[in-house]
């Protein structure tokens, strides 16, 4: 009676994990289904070519084309973040690996609607740009972002940052131009509603916001980086230079 | 219901909530370690993914600078260990343990994140996607822990009920032979 008990009790539990073995089997094959989509997500490369500007921009760059990453900054010069952003890792990628040939460094204009002068001074940026001056206005703009945050007045630290000369012909491009400015508002918004006395600079800032809009910028700082052609998924943040460094190093060694 | 049949069907709830807690960590891990579009399986693609996701992790501000690189190199192999634990079904109770303190620890930075309105994605299952918003924190908080916390309460459970059997089996064997 015991034996036919404990039989009985033996098969059931041979049963019962057979059943368990057959769903932890089942999950696994899960496991996989999951794996493999995980492994064969989208890129956004095409997303990001669509992105690339078609109108020949100013040049807002810094290094050589050629170099194997290229980086890709939508910022606001009014915005904290991205002075911090600038500050504490921009400037040191251009002095380190811009200088090497290692990055193509590529600014955007993305002002957004609520810092009041952020479209005028990306109207000077572009500005100096055309005129070969654009490291030198970004440098300032940067430095004096809370003296010209507060009354507007951009030009005196452009004029400050480059020889007279070269500061004329900005003003020359700049002459006639009122705000309010192309600004960053939603996608839907043309970033042109609202100006009143346009700049000969403006379409390059709205193609810079649209492109910004393309890589769903929420904000800025944002960044896309491209190796050899490939891009990464968009950062909508700053992000500190030991981490930018590394990632630099990595895509390096590859 | 008797006790037993409560029982058998907490072992198979059980059973279900670990395997895909499980592959929930595995996936998890392996979207980070993912090397981008058109770079094989190597060490350095490897490397860069998981630089990729240590700029994600310094964008949560949340770590000193010195913690992020660790971070974002150990945690998807925690992920790893963790998935595969948890399917293995080896001492549940811990590994159920550890699964609940790291959910909340992800649902933490993300509330962390939106609460102070950073724009930053989640990173979760690898770069990109929209910044972290509600849907996000829902989806870990409506759906990965409560897998983890019926889990824990499970595993509790039938741990309790299997020491009080074998302490009435215990009990009950010199009563039969006196």
């Amino acid at each position: 009676m015991m034996a036919t008990i404990s039989g009985k009790s033996a098969s059931h539990g041979t049963v019962r994990t057979a059943i368990r073995g057959g769903i932890a089997f089942a999950m696994a094959l899960l496991c996989g289904a999951l794996f493999s989509s995980a492994l064969a997500a989208p890129g956004q490369s095409a997303k990001m070519a669509k992105a690339s500007p078609s109108l020949a921009a100013p040049d807002k760059s810094y290094g050589v084309k050629s170099a194997p990453i290229k980086m890709e900054v939508y910022s606001d010069y009014q915005c904290p973040h991205c002075r911090e952003f600038y500050d504490e890792a921009l400037t040191r990628v251009i002095r380190e690996y811009v200088s090497a040939g290692k990055v193509y460094l590529v600014h955007h204009d993305f002002p957004l609607a609520g810092h009041k002068y952020s479209g005028e001074a990306a109207r000077w940026a572009n500005a100096c740009a055309e005129v070969g001056q654009f490291d030198a206005a970004e440098a300032a703009l940067y430095d004096h972002q809370d003296q010209w945050g507060a009354d507007g007045d951009i030009g005196k630290y452009i004029a400050a940052s480059m020889p007279v000369s070269d500061f004329n012909r900005v003003q020359a491009i700049m002459k006639g131009s009122a705000m309010p400015a192309p600004q960053a508002t939603v996608a839907s918004l043309d970033p042109m509603a609202g100006v009143q006395h346009p700049c000969s600079m403006d379409p390059y800032i709205v193609q810079d916001i649209k492109a910004g809009y393309q890589i769903g910028a929420p904000g800025t700082p944002d960044f896309v980086i491209t190796y050899k052609g490939q891009s990464l998924k968009p950062i909508y943040s700053s992000v500190s230079w030991p981490v930018l460094k590394q990632l630099f190093d990595t895509l390096l060694k590859q | 219901m008797d006790s037993s049949s409560r029982a058998k069907i907490w072992k198979w709830v059980l059973l279900i909530c670990r395997v895909a807690l499980g592959v929930i960590f595995l996936v998890a891990a392996v979207s980070k370690m993912r090397p981008l579009e058109g770079l094989p399986w190597t060490v350095a693609s490897v490397k860069t993914s998981l630089a990729m996701f240590a700029m994600g992790i310094d964008s949560y501000q949340i770590l000193p600078q010195w913690a992020v690189t660790p971070v974002a190199q150990y945690l998807p192999l925690f992920e790893i260990f963790l998935g595969l634990w948890l399917i293995s079904g080896i001492a549940l109770r811990i590994s159920s343990i550890f699964s609940t303190l790291a959910l909340c620890a992800f649902i933490a930075a993300m509330g962390s994140v939106w609460h102070r309105g950073l724009t930053v994605t989640c990173g979760c299952f690898g770069q990109g996607g929209p910044p972290i918003g509600p849907k996000d924190m829902m989806r870990d908080g409506f759906l990965f822990l409560p897998l983890s916390v019926i889990l824990l309460v499970g595993s509790f459970l039938l741990a309790k009920k299997s020491r009080a059997r074998s302490a009435g089996a215990g009990a009950a064997v010199p009563q039969t032979g006196s």
